[in-house]
């Protein structure tokens, strides 16, 4: 053995030596490191902070605030540092794991590392109505946490009738005192429910519509502004409830959490509808990025995966913020722990879960899409309904 | 530093007295470039970036390097030029309602406060930015909307029969959020500018009887034009760029550049969100360069130097 070959040798055993060690680090720093979420609040439950929702994962969590908008989120992952910044992430509202799973900044779950997969909706299922929302080319890439069926809040106390059509909202004996959201992906989706089902438009998929589609739905929502129909387009959690519970709108699409807190502002009795026509679906989704899973963060994810989809997150989350629970098995998990709500509380939540099946069991429902496809006719023909 | 090498070779005589005052010596130069980098790095470096990207062509997460006016032809051949040209209108309606109110507040402090106490009440001018400003907008929809304080008190006193409406969710809401959010500025400038109007000049128009309006008109308004001018510049360029009050006062629709822009990111539209800031920033040294033709800008800061 010359000198050359024996310090090949010897730097070759140390590199091996040095690697297998930084891998053993790595693995103990995972099992020791909190996972770093990327989410909104309304991904946890149970105390202000995540300390509940680390309890049950048996877990550490490092959370990290998310804003609700879609574009920052993709931007972050696919062209920024977020995959360097972030183990695990949610998303906005449906539609953003086939963009994130085709640039590879998510990746593949192995569900049978989720013992409460067994628990999830059926629609989740393959050949389920929600099935896609979880899965890119076939592979499930995402947990659902919360989902809902967007409709139409109206103040019963002033209106004085239980609504179930869309066609309420654009009725002109609500002109001036009506609101859409100020975001062209629900407000078109919407109003294009309402044109297929009522006949009044020629539209095959109001979540992602042609460009003649766009039109058509663009100008019906121009010619009703020109009325003076729509008081304004809200932006908001904040603003949308307070243009209800200030009766500056007596109708209003808008998320049910508005009409929660509109509701509970002033004591009104403002209500959420079950529309005929159907409803503008969506979900929130938690999702393994490739930084998370190489960095060997994805024990933890599964464990926190597995708590999503118990009936005690379930559970939470609907009495809440009055999100869908996305498991089966809530109302028996309230059975088996009377303590856990009050009455009055427990009665809020059977009739939420109630109405809730029956805005999912609509026909004319609709899953929203972050990007449809002719996304470019959307921006334009929204244009040209704030100019009108 | 030649010095510097030469006498510690002759013997090593250089005090740390000497050694400060030479390094200080030798930065000061910096102390004026670094601002200089500064805003090269940070203001003239992404402005120039905004005009490049606006020619990128659009991918679908980002935006990739190219030559297209793809994103100007969809500004300029679009509804989205009435909603520029619509904010335009309504941020110089601002201006003139900010001047209305707010000029005559600098000439009253600069003309009847002490001197020693001018400052000062200027300064009181400050204080709504304490609050940050989407509290400030939002507190307007209290006292604005259908059962607002404003409403309330003219129903109560039997002025009005039916609630105003239009003071909110409607461009005079826009405004009037402009109006109070950018009137300290007017009265900033104002207050600068008739720092070049000599106070002697308000007891020479006394004694020679001209009245307050041709004083208005033919002394203070030609001595303060740039302070006015730069006071409005400011406000009609927020009202085109701050996107927070259509979307918390204004109507269904109601939009400006900055929502445009906003919108736009929204939907990844990159290019297009750089062609309309691109046009902001065009319209803004446009209205300066009009502005220093006609008053002379420098002669803002002539009373300081």
């Amino acid at each position: 053995m010359n000198q050359i070959e024996f310090n090949r040798r010897q730097i070759i055993a140390l590199l091996g030596s040095a690697t297998a060690m930084s891998g053993m680090g790595t693995m103990s720093m995972a099992q020791d490191q909190a996972l770093k979420l990327w989410a909104p609040g309304i991904a946890k439950v149970g105390a202000q902070d995540w300390s509940d929702m680390e309890s049950q994962a048996g877990i550490s969590i490092n959370s990290i605030a998310k804003s609700a908008r879609a574009d920052e989120s993709i931007q972050k992952m696919v062209v920024g540092d977020g995959n360097a910044l972030y183990d695990a992430m949610t998303d906005n509202g449906g539609g953003m794991e086939d963009a994130l799973a085709s640039q590879g900044a998510i990746v593949e779950l192995d569900i049978s590392k989720i013992p409460n997969w067994g628990n999830i909706l059926p629609s989740y299922n393959e050949g389920g109505a929600s099935a896609d929302t979880i899965r890119y080319e076939d592979k499930v890439v995402a947990v659902p946490y919360i989902s809902n069926a967007d409709s139409l809040a109206f103040n019963y106390g002033e209106i004085g009738e239980e609504l179930n059509s869309w066609e309420a909202l654009f009725d002109s004996q609500f002109r001036g005192r009506a609101a859409m959201q100020n975001d062209f992906g629900p407000t078109l989706t919407n109003t294009a429910i309402y044109l297929k089902q009522s006949g009044k438009g020629s539209i095959d998929n109001p979540s992602d519509m042609t460009e003649d589609e766009v039109r058509q739905t663009c100008e019906f929502l121009i010619a009703l502004k020109k009325k003076g129909h729509f008081r304004t387009f809200w932006d908001g959690v904040q603003n949308g409830a307070d243009l209800l519970s200030s009766e500056e709108v007596l109708v209003s699409s808008c998320w049910e959490v508005i009409q929660i807190f509109a509701a509970r502002k002033n004591g009104q009795d403002i209500r959420y509808g079950t529309m005929k026509e159907g409803h503008q679906s969506w979900n929130n989704i938690v999702m393994l990025t490739r930084g998370g899973m190489e960095r060997g963060m994805d024990t933890a994810f599964y464990q926190l995966a597995n708590v999503y989809l118990s009936p005690w997150f379930g559970a939470q989350t609907l009495a809440g913020l009055g999100f869908t629970p996305q498991m089966d098995g809530v109302q028996d998990y309230v059975d088996a722990n009377p303590d856990m709500f009050d009455a009055d509380t427990k009665a809020i939540m059977a009739d939420r879960l109630a109405r809730k099946q029956a805005r999912r069991a609509v026909a004319g429902n609709s899953w929203q899409n972050v990007f449809p496809t002719n996304i470019r006719a959307y921006q334009d023909w929204w244009a040209r309904v704030q100019a009108a | 530093m030649a010095s510097l090498t030469n006498k510690r070779t002759d013997g090593g005589t250089l005090t740390v007295g000497t050694q400060t005052s030479q390094l200080l010596e030798m930065l000061a130069p910096w102390a004026f470039r670094a601002p200089l980098i500064f805003m090269v790095l940070f203001f003239a470096i992404p402005m120039a970036m905004t005009v490049v990207f606006s020619v990128f062509e659009r991918t679908m997460f980002w935006m990739e390097p190219g030559f297209t006016l793809f994103a100007y032809e969809n500004f300029f051949f679009s509804a989205r030029l009435v909603n520029f040209l619509n904010s335009m209108k309504y941020s110089l309606i601002s201006v003139a309602i900010c001047f209305v109110f707010g000029f005559p507040i600098a000439v009253f402090v600069r003309k009847s406060i002490p001197q020693v106490a001018q400052h000062r009440v200027v300064l009181l001018f400050i204080l709504p930015f304490m609050v940050s400003e989407i509290i400030r907008v939002f507190a307007l929809r209290p006292v604005l909307q259908r059962n607002g304080l404003v409403n309330t008190t003219l129903m109560d006193l039997g002025l009005i029969d039916e609630p105003i409406t239009a003071l909110i969710y409607s461009h005079t809401g826009v405004v009037i959020g402009e109006v109070l959010s950018f009137l300290p500025f007017i009265v900033f400038s104002g207050f600068l500018a008739m720092e070049a109007v000599p106070k002697f000049i308000f007891e020479v128009c006394d004694d020679l009887g001209v009245g307050p309006w041709r004083r208005f008109l033919d002394v203070i308004l030609p001595l303060a034009a740039p302070g006015i001018f730069a006071g409005s510049v400011f406000i009609f360029v927020n009202g085109l760029g701050v996107a927070l009050l259509p979307n918390i006062l204004g109507g269904a629709g109601a939009v400006n550049a900055g929502l445009i822009a906003t919108q736009a990111i929204t939907a990844l539209d990159f290019p297009l969100a750089m062609a309309v800031s691109a046009i902001m920033m065009t319209t803004l040294m446009a209205l300066l360069w009009i502005g220093h033709r006609l008053f002379d800008l420098t002669k803002i800061l002539t009373p300081l130097s």
